[in-house]
């Protein structure tokens, strides 16, 4: 079975700057890591390869440095990595995107799987993996705690709010993870040695994607953000209610209404 | 001059410190109560690649650096448990046993300390003496085809675990050599272990030999070398231990900030008060300064220059270094701290071995001021 990792690069810590420019993040500043729910992608690609053979590819899209993440990923198993890099993938929204995302896999062509995190931990907008199986016209399988290949069909349990459901589809098929479906393995450090030492990664750049660049980046994206603004907590003055509870409450009332609260 | 780590070093810290909160932390009560690490523990190393790290591949190690070795150890030392000591040795002697070994010892030695089948040991102490190599008493007599060793060894890691071991013994000619024991033969036995101050199941025994016969193919390097071999071995063990030191010394200091934010002090955490925020400021400094010479020491290893002297110098340092943090980190907990619920103690009791083992503190003193004394560049 051949399986697409998509697989992106976060920061890492709490200390997020934005660039107020162009009101996205700015990625220089802060350490990256794995975002941590793409590690129990991986480790749902393995283990599926590990039941029924198969290719394991893995995709991100992101600057240079993104590489370390697909390094990861050589060092936890899988077969081949691929960097989308490149000036006009940058600014791009969700749509642009799984855009991008998307000519890579039609570029790859042999599939039978593609793999997505639920979300990404910066963003955590939960819209690439459904906008991947819109482009790629795939059957999508969300929020997955457990995935079981039978025959030609693919069974997921998906977590909903109260409870579970069973899914089936065909292949090829997009499915999104959560946190819960696994625990992602560690890799050894032979396998991290490898993967920096044995291990090529294709770098692929928007012209090899598509030869009309106009879907990618910032120009692909119709989400614009106005601006950007770090909430400021400042402190006031309070004012404490005295008097029969049902008075204070009424006068409780009062005040949140004339601050537009309620 | 780079400072910068690899992007492969990172990753392998990385891989470490996910394998202490799996692997480790969980079973550190455990290991505490009954004074033994889990069986499975050495497997879980040799599957994660991080035995005989330093070895090449064809006798099944994974040929990387001093420099990685020391980044690992410095990343589960942060647990202060014993189990860092079995990956620990299984790499420092699988190393020495390569640098050291005939073609045939490597070959029948070194894949089974890498796969994780056999605890290694190194034997050098004996009840009358642990600092003076020319004082040991073990005897080695040579008949045959092969030696007869005799003669009892004192505070033994692994002593009575399954697995191979370097014992040092001196032959007629007064002069000490390295042999290759295989551990629970015929003659060899061994105490029940010492219960000790800290390092919980390290598993440290009196071994007895008695008419225990060792091959003369079994001799590691050549005879009379014991010395050499020791001390080389040594010179490495201590960068492994620094490194420990400096990692054990950061948990501390996670530790002590972790409790001085939420530890309130007349309204106000304690971070806020200035004589704590020196404390603080004075572990960081302490531990980067411990960190960096550890690592230029592991990387002089790594260029295959002479790092005894240096190791020993390291030593000098990071030990009384490493051990005031830990003063000042059961200073900052108060008495939680003096608990053994909380990390700390156990910390502390961690640190205090390392002044003792691998040599002396006070030896590295004679060495390194030996050293100086013979220099002439001044
Ligand atoms: C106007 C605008 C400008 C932006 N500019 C930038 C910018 O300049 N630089 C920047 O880094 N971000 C920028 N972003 C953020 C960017 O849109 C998102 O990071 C990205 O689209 C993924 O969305 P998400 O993080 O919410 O992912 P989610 O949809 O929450 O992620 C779910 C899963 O999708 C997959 N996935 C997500 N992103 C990638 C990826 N890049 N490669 C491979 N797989 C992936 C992973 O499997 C992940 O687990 C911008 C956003 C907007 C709206
Ligand atoms: C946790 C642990 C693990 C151990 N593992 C092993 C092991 O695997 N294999 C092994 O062989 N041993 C092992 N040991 C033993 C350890 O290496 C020795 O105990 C150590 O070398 C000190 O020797 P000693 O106890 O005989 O002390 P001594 O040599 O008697 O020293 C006592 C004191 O005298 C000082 N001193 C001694 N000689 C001099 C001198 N010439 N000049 C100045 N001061 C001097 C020392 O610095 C020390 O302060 C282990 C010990 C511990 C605690």
């Amino acid at each position: 079975m051949d399986i697409i990792v998509c697989i992106k690069q976060v920061p890492d810590s709490y200390d997020i700057s934005w660039d107020k420019s162009t009101g996205s993040l700015s990625r220089q500043s802060t350490g990256a890591i794995l975002n941590p729910i793409d590690k129990n992608t991986l480790e749902a690609a393995l283990t599926l390869r590990e039941e029924r053979g198969g290719f394991i590819t893995a995709i991100s899209m992101g600057p240079d440095q993104a590489e370390e993440v697909l390094r990861e990923a050589l060092g936890m198993g899988i077969d081949k990595a691929i960097l989308l890099s490149d000036k006009v993938f940058a600014g791009a929204d969700t749509l642009a995107t799984s855009y991008a995302l998307s000519c890579a896999i039609k570029k790859i062509n042999r599939f039978d799987m593609v793999i997505c995190g639920k979300e990404s931990y910066d963003g955590v907008t939960g819209h690439v993996g459904p906008q991947l199986a819109e482009f790629l016209d795939l059957p999508q399988l969300t929020n997955s705690t457990e995935i079981a290949v039978k025959k030609n069909k693919v069974l997921v349990k998906q977590k909903i709010e109260d409870g579970y459901r069973l899914l089936e589809a065909s292949f090829p098929v997009l499915i999104t993870v959560g946190k819960n479906i696994n625990q992602p393995r560690i890799p050894s450090m032979e396998d991290i040695m490898d993967a920096y030492r044995e291990k090529m990664i294709d770098i692929w750049r928007g012209e090899d994607l598509n030869s009309n660049t106009e879907g990618f980046g910032l120009n692909g994206s119709p989400t614009k953000s106005q601006s950007v603004y770090v909430k400021k907590l400042e402190k006031g003055s309070a004012e404490i209610l005295k008097g029969e509870p049902d008075v204070t409450a009424k006068r409780l009332v009062e005040i949140l209404k004339e601050k537009g609260l309620l | 001059m780079d400072f910068a780590l690899s992007g492969e070093s990172k990753m392998m810290v990385k891989a470490a410190k996910d394998f202490a909160l799996k692997e480790i932390e969980p079973v550190t009560e455990k290991i505490e109560r009954e004074d033994a690490l889990p069986d499975d523990l050495l497997q879980k190393f040799a599957k994660a690649r991080m035995l005989g790290m330093m070895v090449p591949r064809e006798y099944g190690g994974i040929g990387s650096s001093a420099l990685n070795v020391i980044l690992v150890a410095e990343e589960l030392a942060k647990t202060a448990s014993a189990a860092v000591f079995v990956m620990a040795l299984n790499n420092s002697i699988a190393e020495t046993i390569h640098y050291w070994g005939s073609e045939d010892i490597r070959q029948r030695f070194i894949p089974s300390l890498c796969d994780g089948s056999n605890y290694a040991s190194m034997a050098f102490t004996e009840p009358a003496t642990g600092s003076d190599p020319t004082a040991i008493t073990m005897t080695a007599k040579h008949e045959g085809d092969h030696f007869i060793l005799n003669g009892t060894k004192r505070f033994i890691t692994n002593g009575h675990k399954n697995g191979s071991g370097v014992f040092y013994a001196k032959d007629e000619t007064e002069k000490v050599t390295a042999y290759m024991v295989e551990k629970n033969t015929g003659g060899y036995t061994w105490s029940k272990p010492w219960s000790l101050m800290g390092l919980a199941g390290q598993g440290l025994v009196d071994v007895f030999l008695k008419d225990v016969k060792v091959s003369q193919e079994n001799i590691l390097g050549e005879p009379g070398k014991g010395f050499h071999i020791l001390l080389r071995w040594i010179a490495g063990e201590r960068i492994q231990q620094m490194a420990f030191m400096t990692g054990m010394g950061q948990e501390c200091l996670n530790q002590s900030l972790k409790f001085a934010k939420e530890r309130m002090v007349r309204a106000r955490p304690m971070t806020a008060m200035q004589g704590f925020q020196w404390m603080l400021a004075e572990m960081h400094a302490s531990i980067e300064a411990c960190r960096w010479w550890t690592y230029r020491v592991a990387c002089m290893q790594d260029a295959g220059d002479d790092f005894q002297i240096d190791s020993a110098a390291l030593k000098l340092f990071v030990v009384p270094t490493i051990q005031e943090v830990a003063r000042k980190a059961l200073q900052i907990h108060g008495s939680y701290g003096y608990c053994k619920d909380y990390k700390i103690e156990r910390l502390y009791r961690t640190i205090a071995h390392a002044g003792i083992t691998a040599s002396s503190t006070e030896l590295q003193k004679t060495i390194v001021g030996s050293a100086l004394s013979r220099s002439k560049d001044i």
